[in-house]
């Protein structure tokens, strides 16, 4: 009995102490909060309930009549640095043809203006749209083993041709969306969004890993990326009722890519939005809009 | 030992307050004392002694199991405390707990199959088997489906986080949701060369139990993910909390995650049979060429060798987002190291702090919350083992619709059907094939060559 109850023991002191050691690897989870039980209790009596007619979702009331327009300039008050070069380790005959170099494209600002390049702006909630997607195709294509428009926006809806002008094969690949799909040489397919993204969604090509760009599909189409110069027009947008805009940069220090500027008129806050309201007709320039060195990180 | 060995690995460190989440169901560390101690045993042995607070501590009572929350996600979104209680009690709501399930008719789930997976594993009075969740899968796949389950860390490939809603082997295009069906094949042939195993021996209707139970927890999983999102979509109105309205939470949040999962039935890939009359040398050859060509490219990742050593250095959506996190993390920590505070003024120092708490959670939430990311290998097509299935039509699934949640591309529209099947018996041919030629006197495989 006793030699029994010893071995036993040395078996539970080894187990504890497995136990205790195996505790010790990796860190300890992070415990969240647990449900509030009565309060879940009462709530699922509400869900459970049989939706009554009609509803109507909350959003979405117009009070404006007539259209109007948004425009502006982004520019960054600092120096960027110099461009990284990606590393092309593949495909070289195509992807650094000539000894072409490829360059990192996060932070694309205009010599001469300082204008600020592929800042995304759109509109969060429209309660009207004046024109409905264009049935027109957006072109997004890929050359020299880079994605010729670093940031793109499309309706949802609308047709997106992805096109490879290369002689070699990629594949696109858009987060968010499970698009993901060969693009032999010189073939193109069609992409259309069946819903849309929050704030912009990468873009890849797993063959190539250094190919990179963004995306942004918006239901009403009040979305504008800014130009080489930094500007940008949102036409026709609902006047006379309160607009919030959304404003992203791929470098943004904002959570997400959310450019948050120190414009206490517009009400920009830390998630990188802005409130204003235009009167029908209307033409509004937000003028310059410059981004300090801080808005934008690593 | 089985609980006490559960909740401790599950849990990492002894605390109790971690050790409440996503217990096993099992004896009670006390009962198990007892049974070790013996009856009516006089003075315990100093071993015994040193051991049992460990054990005790380890174990503590056997609470109810409970769901954990993604506790990564909501660093993410750096959701409040009072935020992450909200998606807590919204869930709970929803979807009930491990042991008691429920669920809205909006789901389309059946709650019968639910309760014959869910809970602690036990017998009913006719001797049938409940809790098959918990007997089969929680291990590795976790309580709460999130693929991180007691055994996780130490299998390659990871097991499967449902939350997600994305699943790599199915009949349906990249973007939809597996069918049940896709599902029960899935349990019944195990995933060949990964650690999921057949479960063949169980009977069909626990079968159709445990689909429906993984269904059940991936849109939770969802349902979690896209909660834990709408707070950054919120108006400032709403101040930082989501509106409790069945409107919500069921018409815009649960109601999109729940059809894809019912339109999946529906949306099987028609595929066009293999011609009969083809032939198999030329087809092979022909598959061949589009292998190494500019139309399917499938060289650039299998490589030219087909061992899968072209582009092996890319992640699956589950690894990527871990980590980029910890990019984010290491990068935020960087970058707040070198803010000179001395300049702030107090709100700017007050953001500063708030920025230095949530990089360091978020860092301790990666720690334990997350499994250290993981490169994903192009599958090696030598080798003749093929995780989603070896039916030529499992094949031309994959090639088809790609791999969802992996780098694998769709070939569809841009590759034509006849020229799928081709690669089809291409990529078949693989693992006989060797660099000389065939014949008895040379019955090596690839496999054994290599």
């Amino acid at each position: 009995m006793a030699k029994t109850f010893g071995w036993r023991c040395d078996v539970a002191l080894a187990a504890a102490v497995l136990l205790a050691c195996v505790g010790c690897g990796r860190g300890a989870p992070v415990a969240g909060p647990q449900a509030d039980g009565a309060a879940a209790t009462a709530l699922r009596a509400t869900l459970a309930e049989a939706s009554e007619g009609g509803g109507g979702s909350a959003a979405a009331v117009s009070t404006g009549t007539g259209w109007a327009t948004l425009k502006g300039t982004f520019t960054f008050l600092g120096s960027p640095a110099a461009p990284k070069e990606l590393v092309v380790d593949k495909d070289t005959e195509v992807c650094s043809r000539g000894g072409m170099k490829l360059y990192e494209r996060s932070l694309i600002v205009d010599d001469a203006t300082k204008g600020l390049a592929n800042v995304v702006v759109f509109l969060r909630k429209s309660t009207r749209v004046k024109t409905e997607a264009s049935p027109d195709q957006v072109l997004f294509d890929q050359k020299n083993c880079e994605f010729l428009t670093p940031v793109f926006a499309a309706r949802v809806g609308q047709p997106v041709s992805v096109k490879n002008s290369d002689p070699i094969g990629h594949n696109t690949n858009i987060s968010g969306t499970s698009f993901n799909q060969l693009i032999p040489a010189g073939d193109s397919t069609i992409f259309t969004s069946g819903r849309e993204t929050g704030l912009p969604v990468s873009v890849t090509c797993n063959i190539h890993p250094w190919m990179k760009a963004y995306a942004v599909f918006r239901e009403d189409g009040y979305v504008a990326v800014s130009a080489n110069n930094g500007s940008f027009t949102i036409p026709d947008l609902p006047a006379g009722e309160p607009l919030e805009f959304q404003v992203w940069h791929e470098r943004a220090t904002g959570r997400s890519g959310a450019l948050s500027l120190d414009q206490p008129e517009l009400k920009w806050n830390a998630k990188g939005r802005f409130k204003l309201t235009l009167t029908e007709g209307e033409v509004r320039d937000l003028g310059t809009l410059e981004v300090p060195v801080d808005a934008i990180g690593g | 030992m089985s609980a006490c060995g559960s909740v401790s690995s599950q849990s990492g460190k002894n605390s109790p307050a971690v050790a409440l989440e996503e217990t096993s169901p099992g004896t009670s560390p006390r009962q198990r004392d007892r049974a070790i101690g013996g009856r009516g045993s006089t003075g315990l042995p100093w071993l015994l002694l040193a051991a049992m607070p460990l054990v005790a501590i380890g174990c503590g009572p056997t609470p109810a199991a409970s769901f954990r929350l993604n506790m990564f996600e909501a660093s993410q979104q750096r959701l409040k405390p009072s935020q992450e209680q909200q998606v807590a009690t919204i869930l709970a709501a929803m979807f009930g707990s491990p042991d008691e399930p429920v669920v809205l008719a909006e789901t389309g789930l059946d709650e019968a199959k639910l309760q014959l997976a869910a809970g602690p594993v036990r017998s009913d009075i006719v001797g049938r088997k409940n809790g098959l969740y918990r007997e089969h899968c929680a291990h590795c796949h976790g309580v709460t489906g999130d693929g991180m389950g007691p055994t996780a860390a130490f299998l390659n490939p990871y097991p499967r986080d449902y939350r997600p809603g994305v699943f790599k082997f199915k009949s349906t295009e990249r973007a939809d949701k597996p069918t049940h069906d896709d599902l029960v094949l899935v349990l019944r042939n195990g995933l060949a060369g990964s650690s999921m195993p057949s479960f063949d021996l169980l009977s069909e209707s626990k079968i159709d139990a445990l689909a429906e139970y993984v269904k059940y927890l991936s849109i939770r999983g969802e349902v979690e993910l896209a909660l834990m999102r709408a707070y950054f979509e919120l108006d400032d109105e709403d101040q930082g909390k989501l509106p409790e309205t069945r409107e919500f939470l069921v018409e815009e949040i649960l109601a999109p995650v729940a059809e894809a999962w019912q339109s999946a039935e529906d949306a099987v890939i028609d595929v066009p049979e293999m011609p009969a009359d083809i032939d198999l040398v030329a087809s092979i050859a022909k598959g061949k060429e589009l292998f190494y060509g500019n139309k399917a490219n499938c060289v650039k990742c299998h490589g030219v060798t087909g061992l899968g050593d072209g582009q092996a250095n890319d992640y699956d959506d589950w690894n990527k987002v871990v980590l980029q996190a910890h990019k984010t993390v290491q990068g935020g920590l960087e970058q707040a190291s070198k803010a000179s505070t001395w300049e702030m003024d107090s709100d700017e120092l007050s953001e500063h702090e708030a920025d230095l708490v949530w990089l360091e959670r978020f860092g301790k939430v990666l720690d334990g919350n997350a499994l250290q990311p993981r490169m994903i290998r192009p599958r090696n097509l030598r080798q003749g083992i093929y995780r989603g299935g070896m039916r030529p039509l499992d094949l031309y699934y994959r090639i088809h619709a790609g791999i969802n949640g992996a780098p694998m591309p769709a070939a569809k529209g841009t590759v034509p059907p006849e020229d799928i099947w081709h690669i089809v018996n291409y990529i078949r041919s693989l693992p006989y094939d060797f660099n000389g030629t065939l014949g008895v006197d040379r019955p090596m495989v690839a496999r054994d060559r290599l």
